[in-house]
């Protein structure tokens, strides 16, 4: 009776987690392949996964060990007047906007506000900025720290961007600094590396 | 004559004594005595040490004694030994207290005060619930209403009316206790050295602001005048009317003491004015900043933080005005490199790049180690 009870649960389990995990995909290593519903596109030196929800419209994630623990986000071409990722709450806590005359400092700045709007994180910080070369455009390159509110986790980040042809061009790896960041870091590395037009 | 005036003062005072409500009783050392308050103190334990190790924690010495002298002066010395006080950073208007003696300040309260005795009110109204042992009464209220309603779902068909009101009760006895710490904290503030009107002046100061925000977003602004049935406080305009009531009664004329509040934030004011300026919310930290302005003009941080918030809006009238804002700072002498900085980004901005590029010039000359110095580097050439 037991055995058939659990076999029963797992049945309910798996039919009830299958349509969740439906989404998500493979992506395996050294094939190009365009992300975030744009011109942008990457080669990645290992396998990640793609998870199936976006953080926005013109954004997607990939992982290796869940979007908690190594996050990859691609945000492809944010048009003037739009959030960098879906608002929390945009009557009581709209997010800053994309401007199309956005000077290359103001990346940096349009990340750290909307992560402090979205995820609570008041003890953001960008800790260096650096200018590079973006797929052949003017572009910045920087590292940042945050804890999410009551969250004693750390997390570190880095960034690459560039605002090219009015539109906002960024890619995104972070992870908790213990452990998880240095793990995946060259990999996430070797794919914001990658960018091409 | 001055004599005579303060021997009328004490004698007044001391007839009034007799009229206040009593003080709740002090206990040192208070240990819980029931099953539900030793729960309630073991989880609130072990939220403190979570606290204690937060990132966001604000450790300067200076800040923490600031706040604790006048949790001190405004509920009496004896009173306050006792508290473990954490001052988080976070930017929004709050402070609270845990059952277990723990008091958690956020700086966004500290942005918002504009004196000692207003800093007194809100931490005294926080002093009071742990003083009425409010925490313990509230779980007791919510599962008594909870019980009430998983019987009566049981036993009385239809009992959704019966439920709803049990609901409405629970929130109502959360404003009922919203009160009385209001009251509490009311009686701290009349018996101590600072004048009992601050507690009012900051519900009014709240409800300005978050007139300003909802405007500055195209909203309305909108003040409700009765609680709702599922409101756990007072509404800010009720709290502001009683709170003013009781100190047109209490009528307590102090003599004036040197405030501190102004040179104690000195070193922390461009930390949280940029906490604030980052959230997007350009009504109300115009609002705020007017407000600071008000007390102390228009200083150098005050004019850098204005500037910041007008450029990261960023509309073409913004950036002039930004600008305006960056170079008055300059012109009182003491800016920090970053004012340049910002007059530089925001006449990029404007296309007057030769300015704007001078501008940037300075910034790296005044900070050739800024974090960002080769990215601005990027800017000018």
């Amino acid at each position: 009776m037991s055995k058939k009870l659990a076999l029963l649960a797992a049945v309910a389990t798996l039919a009830c987690a299958a349509p969740v995990a439906a989404g998500n995909t493979l992506i395996p290593a050294g094939q190009r392949i365009a992300v975030a519903k744009s011109a942008m596109t990457v080669q990645p030196g290992t396998e990640w996964n793609k998870l199936s929800e976006r953080p926005g419209r013109n954004a997607e994630t990939w992982t290796q060990d869940g979007d908690e623990l190594n996050d990859l986000s691609f945000y492809g071409g944010i048009e003037s007047g739009r959030p960098l990722f879906r608002e929390v709450d945009k009557k009581n806590r709209p997010l800053p906007k994309v401007s199309a005359t956005m000077l290359i400092t103001d990346i940096p700045v349009l990340l750290e506000n909307s992560y402090r709007i979205a995820r609570d994180a008041s003890s953001m910080a960008i800790d260096t900025i650096a200018p590079i070369e973006f797929a052949g455009s003017k572009g910045v390159r920087f590292t940042y720290t945050f804890a999410k509110q009551n969250e004693t986790l750390q997390r570190r980040g880095e960034a690459r961007g560039a605002v090219i042809g009015g539109k906002l061009y960024l890619v995104t790896y972070e992870a908790p600094s213990l452990y998880y960041y240095d793990r995946s870091a060259a990999a996430a590395r070797v794919v914001a590396d990658s960018i091409r037009f | 004559m001055v004599g005579l005036l303060l021997a009328s003062a004490i004698g007044t005072s001391a007839l009034a004594a007799d009229k206040r409500p009593p003080l709740p009783t002090y206990t040192q050392a208070y240990t819980p005595t029931t099953v539900d308050e030793r729960g309630i103190w073991m989880e609130a334990d072990e939220r403190e040490r979570v606290q204690r190790d937060s990132r966001s924690l604000i450790k300067d010495p200076a800040l923490n004694a600031y706040v604790r002298g006048v949790l001190c002066r405004t509920v009496s010395e004896d009173r306050c030994r006792s508290v473990r006080l954490y001052i988080d950073e976070v930017p929004a208007f709050n402070a609270y207290m845990t059952p277990n003696g723990a008091m958690v300040v956020w700086t966004g309260l500290l942005l918002r005060v504009r004196s000692e005795a207003e800093l007194g009110a809100i931490l005294g109204h926080e002093f009071g619930h742990f003083e009425l042992r409010h925490s313990l009464k509230d779980f007791k209220s919510h599962r008594t209403g909870t019980d009430v309603m998983a019987w009566a779902s049981i036993l009385i068909r239809n009992s959704a009316n019966i439920q709803y009101s049990v609901v409405g009760q629970m929130y109502a006895f959360s404003r009922d206790q919203e009160r009385e710490a209001d009251m509490t904290g009311f009686q701290y503030l009349a018996r101590s050295q600072y004048p009992s009107s601050a507690a009012a002046d900051v519900w009014e100061h709240v409800m300005g602001e978050a007139d300003a925000t909802a405007i500055g977003r195209r909203g309305r602004a909108q003040h409700k005048y009765v609680a709702g049935v599922f409101a756990t406080h007072p509404t800010d305009l009720a709290r502001a009317t009683y709170l003013r009531a009781a100190s047109i009664e209490a009528h307590d004329v102090k003599p004036a003491v040197v405030d501190m509040h102004q040179a104690a934030m000195a070193k922390w004011l461009p930390v949280f004015l940029n906490d604030q300026i980052k959230l997007n919310d350009f009504g109300g930290s115009e609002y705020l900043l007017a407000n600071l302005a008000d007390g102390t003009g228009w200083t150098t941080p005050l004019l850098c933080a204005r500037g910041d918030l007008y450029r990261e809006r960023g509309n073409p009238r913004d950036l002039v005005s930004a600008a305006q804002f960056y170079q008055e700072a300059i012109g009182k002498g003491d800016a920090p490199p970053e004012a340049y900085r910002g007059l530089g980004l925001a006449l990029l901005r404007s296309q007057q790049v030769a300015e704007g590029q001078a501008a940037l010039a300075t910034y790296l000359r005044l900070k050739p180690a800024a974090t960002d110095a080769a990215l601005i580097a990027t800017l000018i050439s």
